[in-house]
């Protein structure tokens, strides 16, 4: 049941969500000017910015996720409205008490807080504590809300129904809707995540207050980081594939998908494959078992299976001479799903161990985490958006209104992340404020990257603009739930 | 030689000495060793046959996805006909590419290069905020600081024994056209074994590739090859 008050909670995340990112986009846009030498931030300025930059956006990409599933599973169970609006509470206060370490304490340790760099105070000394206090208040609500989302679908489907299990035998008595076994899949390995992420933030703080008697061991402390880091990323992606799922047959006129026996099969491997491809992130930690090593390669090569055969194939069979009804929602979850698989090769090239070596930590791994979240997964949520903002208004999609923004979205998206993969090709390292001298380059796709990316910027903005005002409505005394 | 025991050497990492007492040091298992000459004087073309693999699927993805959208605008259309046939061939075909990948990359992980073979020199290296102390002896982190002047031989196996004395940094080489060559992390606690055979002479640098803290990019050092 869509109830007004799920629909206000869901507008306040929404504007919510808009405004952090074209925040957070404006200070990358800063970090890749400072990088072309067309400003000059002090380094310390850049690595606090590149910290509130890789935080908030994984933090509201995740949340975008979690807000489009929890009002979609409206239709098919019972969802609490007090455990979304608990979780915004813990999100906003997280992300105050986090940005307050970067701008005031001028925190810098990136958001990885990769072990055991936060305890190497070179900031403000209340800044690490705070920091990961923060962290752990915002993790917390959004733990408790997907545990929630879990027992809600739970309450209606048994454990083998949510995991689709029974459309393995031929005429199955119950359909379990794709929506729901991919939120199941993603919402577990959201908890998993963040259930690790409690366990890092406990060893922190034992090492902090413990005066010097503990220390932490820093190749688990990566495992975990990584594995926390890694599959929260991941499963916001897979967050906003349910909604492709969900409303890309509906906002095209089509029928809608149905949950197959191969459908169930691809998002039961997805599970598996998600949690394992970690590994990849430590390919370079030679002390690592080997045996680890093969697991991430395999996971992270077979991941691509399911998603492309499955998801990706059944969206273009979904389109194929489809006599398709354009507007902006399928359009971004079209060039989403493309983006998405674009993101995938660079990300399979580098999870081969190989290739690894010659492009670990340079501009390819931005490149590609980039294309498939900002040409991806941010496409997916941004086509949910304003799927529900007309839903709120009560109003259809406007058919030619959007060509302008599809083409500024791609030129911007696109050239923005190419600069990065040429960048990783020319062994360019990421992280850097500043580039020596003999990467000649660097500088000048720099610039461009960060002209790509105002041009891209520009299209959210109108995308921001159009969905805003519908959203507001909700808010309406006249407005009808 | 080595054998295949876990790199774990002291958790209390500030107070080891590492590489000389135990012989347990070690990335490189004793399964899956072999013979295995890499030629690594390519690393342009290595990373231009990359980028362009990428470029040749990205383009073919966009145009892929053009075609499919051109497709959708006429009204006579009538969906996609054998959608089952064509989704089962097209996973079958993107199975076998990327069996065929893994069967042909895997064995060419730095775990198993030059597994076989005797280095014919061993460079210890250690790194810290924001630099790089290496040298042929084992470096006491009380002490650390001098840098031997490092200079390897070209054509032969060598190997460097990486940690780290605070946080994890980068230990990544490259050559003098600025190409990454090959790479491996200083971790606290744990020593990396990354063995290379250089097959140009010149200098190259070391950078660091792994987030640090503000003085990252200016983190390095360099060694001759002749």
């Amino acid at each position: 049941m869509i109830t007004r008050s799920l629909k206000r909670i869901t507008s306040v995340w929404i504007i919510t969500v808009l405004v952090l990112f074209v925040t957070a986009i404006i200070f990358g846009i800063t970090m890749r000017f400072n990088q072309g030498k067309d400003l000059t931030m002090s380094p310390v300025g850049f690595y606090s910015l590149m910290t509130t930059h890789g935080i908030t956006m994984i933090g509201i990409w995740a949340a975008a996720g979690l807000v489009a599933v929890n009002y979609l599973l409206g239709r098919y169970v019972k969802v609490s409205v007090s455990l979304n609006v608990f979780a915004f509470v813990t999100t906003v206060i997280g992300v105050l008490m986090i940005w307050a370490t970067t701008f005031i304490g001028k925190y810098h340790a990136g958001w990885t807080f990769l072990y055991p760099l936060p305890l190497q105070v070179a900031w403000a000394k209340w800044a690490t504590p705070v920091f990961l206090f923060g962290l752990g208040i915002l993790g917390a609500g959004w733990l408790i809300w997907s545990v929630g989302m879990l027992l809600q679908i739970l309450s209606k489907y048994s454990l083998k129904q949510a995991f689709a299990w029974q459309h393995f035998s031929k005429n199955p008595a119950v359909e379990t809707p794709p929506l729901v076994l991919i939120s199941t899949v993603s919402l577990i390995g959201i908890i998993v995540s963040l259930l690790t992420a409690v366990i890092l933030l406990v060893l922190y703080f034992l090492e902090y207050f413990s005066g010097g008697n503990f220390t932490n061991d820093p190749l688990l402390m990566k495992n975990l980081t990584y594995f926390f880091g890694h599959t929260i990323a991941n499963e916001s992606l897979y967050l906003g594939l349910a909604a492709v799922y969900e409303l890309m047959p509906e906002s095209s006129g089509r029928p809608r998908f149905k949950t197959t026996w191969y459908v169930a099969l691809a998002w039961n491997c997805t599970l598996v494959f998600i949690l394992t491809a970690f590994f990849h992130h430590l390919y370079m930690d030679f002390v690592q078992p080997v045996g680890f090593q093969m697991i991430g390669q395999l996971a992270s090569y077979f991941a691509s299976l399911p998603a492309a055969a499955v998801t990706a194939f059944s969206v273009i069979a979904l389109v194929y001479r489809g006599r398709i009804r354009w507007s902006l929602t399928n359009t971004l979850f079209f060039i989403g799903i493309m983006g998405w698989l674009i993101g995938g090769i660079g990300a399979v090239i580098d999870a081969t161990v190989s290739n690894n070596m010659i492009l670990h930590n340079t501009l390819w791994v931005p490149a590609h985490f980039h294309t498939y979240n900002a040409m991806g997964n941010v496409l997916f949520c941004l086509a949910f958006f304003n799927w529900v903002a007309h839903e709120f208004a009560g109003t259809q999609a406007s058919v030619k209104s959007f060509r302008l923004t599809t083409v500024l979205l791609l030129i911007g998206g696109f050239g923005f992340v190419l600069m990065f993969y040429l960048g990783g090709a020319y062994s360019m390292p990421r992280r850097f404020s500043v580039y020596p001298q003999e990467f000649t380059h660097a500088a000048i796709l720099a610039s461009l990257g960060a002209w790509f990316a105002t041009v891209y910027l520009v299209a959210i903005v109108l995308i921001f603009a159009n969905i805003i005002k519908k959203c507001l409505k909700v808010f309406s005394p006249s407005f009808s739930s | 030689m080595v054998n295949g025991q876990a790199g774990k050497i002291n958790p209390k990492f500030r107070e080891f000495n590492y590489g000389l007492s135990s012989g347990k040091v070690c990335l490189i298992t004793d399964a899956g060793r072999r013979q295995f000459h890499y030629n690594k004087s390519n690393e342009m073309r290595e990373h231009a046959i990359l980028l362009t693999i990428f470029l040749v699927a990205a383009t073919a993805i966009s145009l892929f996805f053009f075609f499919i959208y051109r497709s959708s605008l006429p009204e006579d259309g009538k969906g996609m006909v054998n959608a089952g046939k064509k989704r089962l061939f097209f996973a079958l075909i993107l199975a076998s590419v990327l069996i065929i990948l893994l069967t042909v990359t895997l064995p060419k992980s730095p775990y198993f290069l030059f597994a076989d073979e005797t280095p014919a020199k061993v460079v210890y290296v250690a790194a810290r905020q924001y630099s790089y102390t290496m040298s042929y002896q084992a470096i006491d982190p009380k002490s650390a600081g001098r840098s031997d002047t490092i200079e390897l031989p070209v054509n032969q196996p060598v190997e460097f024994r990486v940690t780290s004395f605070d946080v994890n940094h980068g230990f990544s080489i490259y050559n003098d056209r600025a190409e990454l060559v090959t790479q491996t992390q200083a971790m606290p606690g744990y020593v990396n074994r990354l063995r290379w055979v250089f097959t140009e002479p010149g200098t190259y640098n070391v950078l660091c590739l792994e987030y640090c803290g503000v003085g990252h990019p200016i983190m390095r050092t360099s060694f001759t090859v002749k």
